[in-house]
């Protein structure tokens, strides 16, 4: 047995205080949202403020019993929990439906989303999955069973359905591309069956994922952003001319990056790298706007802006967002005051989810652009670190999941933050510590400490 | 392969995707203002206070025009789930198609608008706002209701602005009546919204600057239902709304009731004026409408048009918008101005020469008093011809001009020949007509005309017109011996008193000696012999008066003319009676002023049979 000075010995410290400073925001927020002036103590437990209190004692409780499990279980344990994690999911589709979702398991006020939870099971998982390939011997097979462990679920969290997880799983795929799973196998098998062709290795198939995902958010923004026009320095210009410029600036960007930071050795690759991919950017941009623009049909068109919320329908589709992001706009500098949130308090009512997926409106509303900026450097400081968690495992699996973790928490923060302020649709999935909620506050506490207990024994694990 | 580079994807990512949002969150909350804009429209909301409108008291502290307070039976279209027509419709003594129909009515009044997501037509109807169901729900009518309301999820009531309330059925055409503000009036002054209500006429009219108050404001922050929740910037720029003082009128309503009961059946008015102060006591014009009929905005459609078109012309306000030729009334004038001039003497004669100008069988006018007495047109013939041709140019004709006009500056002085400054505001306040030598030069052509040619103004006839509230206010001046204060209804705007202009005296030109003589006339018009006006005897004190029999056109009966005042010395009361085709002035005028004088002097009346007869009889 550890003693006990040995088993917290590694405990990353700064990931611990900033989870837990996010936690208060995050309580003090809820308090600010859901208060009823009538019970005004933190702990009325039939407030929502109460029960976001009673939520987070139980996180603190999981995380610390979970700080007493090594490290090994998660990894022997790995595919029960995975597997379990789908039963939950398969059984959550006979529930009736909140909100027009199966997503919720149990009665009444106190139930669970497995969605939550299957996101620290796929995690777990597929960090397995991935440590057991041998990375110089990739085959499609060994692919597409990584492919699979994250479909699974895929599949059922769709069926609630619940596009917001669907979206966090497929950030799984960035993890792959960092680990140097290739889906040159799958293509090379496409490939080669052409008579004379007999190529070892694609620069598609090795770098499939962020060029599929290159390719996907130029394409949004595209289309988000043809047919309409802004005016920017007293003249009118289209979207498209806009965006032509934003892609401009970001490759401007890079460049620097690449002569000032990057490895002289590699110059000149990047070099080719960055220049195709701003050609490629701006053909795709232009292309995807002549085809919107030109040859969609009306109706094909009306259908496509709906989806994306291009039109402004302040009272109708758009409510939400319009309401939301009149609530961040108007905090100003140093915003309202704490409990002076006018539009997005639950007590007006403006912005609906205002204590969950909404989070963001009141705190953004009561502390201004100074409070927004320390929240999201505050985001950005755990991503990092998480990340910089990852980088120091010797262990692969450790390695994996950590990047799991980090990936999650970006694209919650990302997803949320970016529907908040008007950069994504309108899409429900909660902010980090922050929204109202018991599984999410849970799921993400226990993802954190295992992250926690992982690290305090990457010393352990000599592989 | 160099997987350990591509960290620097991620990472990447992660701070790509921070810059974006940092960048996006500056322009949001410190460059583009548009959103504070939309977040104070969608949650702060400028709510205004209206004060409730001034009250209206009689002169013994009656409350005669108040609030009444009504409600409006209000619906939220979400929270009608499980809404059972038929005993809402049973609640609310309708027809279950009638809740249907007004619920489709509440949704189309709505409007629609051009939905640019969708390129539809949609409804501005908002399924969780508050629409009023019923308006105008008086008390009695909501209490039988509001207990059973709780059964209707969905449906509440609403307390909104006050309307008028009348305890008394009377004095309709001095109130006035109050409608809802047209889009003019809305522009044109900020403290008017549309759905609220302006005097349209009368005092309501007149006052309305003073009975609207002054508006308070309230900021507030609202919920998405509209719903206030708490105030804005704890209430820092708020501002208290300041209810209208009360309006204290000269007016005596029982008086007012008693005139009315009494020119009920017949057209035409009565108006009494204090003497001393110049209040009116009482207008009535006659016939008249209980002004609780217009009182609201369901009783003006239901009501207005009817009395708009009623034959008898109840809106209109006879005293101050009709115009009567004086009659013999107009005598008194001309004595104190024949006095003045020194034409005449108090003791002058002259003989009844029918030859001039016809007259009734009566022994010898001796003197002013006696022709007052007995009204005795060729006497006056006689001497307002001295006053309009008083010997100053040889040609007649241009001696009158000289004549008419100095005769013209006295009628002036007596308020008459333009409209009296009265404090109630209807469209067609009239003033009378005197005319002068312009009037004629323009009728009749200069040099045509002399005293022969307009003798009949003498005798208060011709083109001589004057509205009975003229004909009261000469009573009063006659009362004062010399002097009257312009006619008005309010004798103080809550303690500060009546406006500037009804403290100034108009004193005229006429020696009070004089007055002494026409008063003595008056009294003997009363009390002697061959006097007209006998009907307005009253032995409890001394009334002095006047009749008037005024022509009315060939084949049309007579109006009948009465003015007086009440007692001799001291008077508290002056009033003109005027019934329209009733005949002569002794007939009809005098017996009803003489009976107004009783009840306001000694409240009640004697002559029971009287009254009765006059209550009761239709001209």
């Amino acid at each position: 047995m550890r003693t006990k000075e040995r088993l917290f010995a590694n405990l990353d410290l700064p990931l611990l205080i900033a989870v837990l400073v996010l936690m208060v925001i995050g309580m003090t927020t809820v308090y600010s949202v859901t208060y009823n002036p009538n019970s005004p103590s933190l702990f009325s437990f039939s407030e929502k403020y109460g029960k976001q209190l009673l939520w987070i004692g139980a996180s603190l409780f999981l995380g610390v019993l979970l700080l007493l499990i090594d490290a090994d279980v998660y990894r022997k344990f790995a595919d029960f929990i995975y597997l379990g994690c789908l039963v939950l999911l398969v059984l959550v589709l006979f529930m009736p439906p909140v909100h027009g979702a199966r997503a919720w398991l149990g009665i009444g006020g106190l139930g669970i989303q497995p969605a939550e939870f299957a996101k620290i099971s796929t995690a777990l998982l597929l960090a397995k999955a991935i440590d057991e390939i041998n990375l110089k011997l990739q085959n499609a097979r060994a692919v597409f069973n990584l492919l699979l462990i994250l479909l699974l679920p895929s599949v059922l969290v769709a069926l609630q359905p619940d596009a917001g997880t669907l979206l966090v799983f497929s950030s799984f795929l960035f993890v792959l591309y960092r680990e140097g799973i290739s889906f040159d196998p799958l293509f090379l098998n496409l490939v080669n069956r052409f008579r004379g062709v007999r190529f070892k290795t694609t620069w598609l198939g090795t770098h499939f994922i962020p060029f599929l995902f290159f390719v996907l958010v130029i394409s949004l923004l595209s289309l988000y952003l043809s047919g309409s026009k802004y005016s920017f320095a007293g003249s009118s210009i289209s979207g498209i001319v806009l965006l032509c410029f934003i892609v401009t600036g970001i490759a401007l960007l890079f460049l620097l990056v690449i002569l000032l930071l990057g490895y002289p050795r590699y110059r000149r690759n990047n070099l080719i790298v960055l220049v195709s991919a701003y050609a490629f950017a701006l053909f795709l941009v232009n292309s995807i706007s002549f085809v919107f623009n030109n040859l969609a049909k009306p109706h094909q068109k009306n259908r496509i802006e709906l989806v994306l919320g291009l039109k402004e329908d302040p009272n109708g589709a758009d409510y939400n967002r319009n309401r939301a992001m009149a609530a961040v706009g108007s905090g100003g500098l140093y915003g309202k005051g704490y409990l002076q949130a006018s539009v997005s308090s639950m007590r007006t009512n403006h912005v609906p989810e205002s204590e969950t997926d909404f989070i963001f409106c009141p705190f953004s509303e009561e502390w201004g652009f100074i409070g927004t900026l320390l929240l999201l450097s505050l985001y950005m400081f755990i991503v990092l670190r998480i990340f910089l968690i990852a980088e120091r495992q010797r262990s692969v699996f450790f390695r994996i999941y950590a990047y799991c973790v980090g990936m999650i928490f970006f694209y919650h923060i990302a997803i949320n933050l970016g529907m908040n302020i008007g950069l994504a649709p309108v899409i429900g999935i909660p902010l980090p510590f922050m929204s109202y909620g018991g599984s999410s506050i849970l799921a993400f506490t226990s993802m954190v400490f295992i992250l926690l207990k992982l690290d305090c024994q990457r010393k352990d694990v000599l592989r | 392969m160099n997987l350990e580079n591509r960290k620097y994807l991620l990472i990447g990512l992660v701070l790509l995707t921070a810059i974006v949002f940092i960048s996006r969150l500056a322009y949001m909350q410190l460059i583009d203002d548009s959103w504070s804009r939309r977040a104070t429209e969608i949650a702060e909301k400028r709510r205004e206070i209206v004060p409730p409108r001034g009250t209206v008291y009689d002169r013994n502290w009656k409350k005669i025009v108040i609030n009444q307070i009504s409600y409006n039976l209000m619906i939220v279209e979400e929270k009608l789930k499980d809404f059972d027509t038929a005993s809402f419709a049973k609640l609310i003594g309708w027809q279950k198609a009638e809740v249907i129909h007004r619920l489709k009515e509440i949704k189309e009044n709505e409007g629609y608008y051009l939905n640019p997501a969708t390129g539809k037509r949609e409804s501005n109807f908002r399924k969780d706002r508050p629409y009023p169901f019923i308006k105008d729900l008086t008390l009695e009518e909501i209490t039988q209701i509001a207990h059973q309301l709780g059964d209707f999820n969905g449906a509440i009531y609403e307390e909104p602005v006050g309307t008028r309330y009348y305890p008394f059925p009377n004095g309709a055409n001095i109130f006035g009546y109050m409608s809802e503000v047209n889009r003019k009036e809305v522009e044109e002054d900020a403290f008017y919204r549309p759905g609220m209500n302006i005097g349209r006429s009368g005092i309501e009219r007149a006052y309305e600057d003073v009975l609207r108050g002054i508006k308070g404001v309230r900021y507030v922050v609202t919920d998405a239902t509209a719903h206030e929740i708490k105030p804005f910037a704890n209430k820092k720029f708020d501002t208290l709304a300041k209810p209208s003082p009360h309006l204290i009128l000269g007016l005596d309503i029982e008086l007012q009731a008693y005139g009315e009961a009494l020119m009920k059946g017949k057209k035409g008015c009565i108006v009494a004026i204090e003497p001393k102060s110049g209040e009116i006591l009482t207008m009535v014009s006659s016939p008249n409408y209980d002004p609780n009929l217009l009182s609201g905005r369901k009783n003006i459609r239901k009501n207005y048009p009817t009395l708009l078109t009623d034959p008898q012309l109840p809106l209109f306000a006879r005293p101050l918008q009709a115009e009567y030729p004086p009659g013999s009334i107009f005598k008194l004038l001309q004595s104190l101005i024949c006095l003045q001039e020194g034409v005449i003497k108090p003791n002058s004669s002259f003989s009844c020469n029918k030859s001039v100008v016809g007259c009734h069988n009566h022994p010898t006018a001796t003197s002013v008093e006696k022709a007052i007495q007995y009204s005795c047109n060729p006497y006056f013939y006689a001497a307002v011809r001295k006053v309009i041709q008083p010997n100053k140019k040889k040609k007649n004709e241009e001696d009158a001009v000289i004549g008419l006009d100095n005769w013209h500056r006295y009628m002036s002085s007596f308020g008459l020949g333009k409209k009296l400054d009265v404090d109630v505001d209807f469209n067609a306040q009239r003033g009378g007509l005197i005319p002068n030598s312009a009037y004629y030069n323009k009728y009749l052509g200069k040099g045509n005309w002399a005293f022969s040619t307009i003798r009949s103004i003498a005798i208060g006839q011709g083109e001589i017109k004057l509205t009975p509230i003229q004909m009261a206010n000469i009573a009063a001046m006659i009362a004062n011996r010399g002097w009257y204060i312009t006619p008005h209804f309010v004798r103080s705007i809550g303690k500060k008193g009546p406006r500037k202009q009804y403290l100034t005296r108009n004193v005229v030109p006429i020696d009070q000696r004089h007055f002494e003589v026409v008063i003595e006339g008056m009294r003997r018009v009363v009390y002697e012999p061959g006097g007209t006006g006998k009907e307005a005897r009253n032995e409890q004190f001394v009334v002095c008066g006047k009749t008037g029999t005024v022509q009315n056109g060939k084949n049309k009966k007579n109006h009948s003319v009465f003015i007086a005042f009440a007692p001799k010395d001291e008077p508290t009361i002056a009033l003109a009676v005027f019934v329209e085709n009733a005949g002569a002035g002794g007939v009809w005028a005098a017996p009803i002023a003489g009976l107004m004088l009783e009840k306001y002097l000694k409240r009640t009346v004697t002559n029971k049979e009287k009254e009765e007869y006059i209550k009761t009889t239709r001209l």
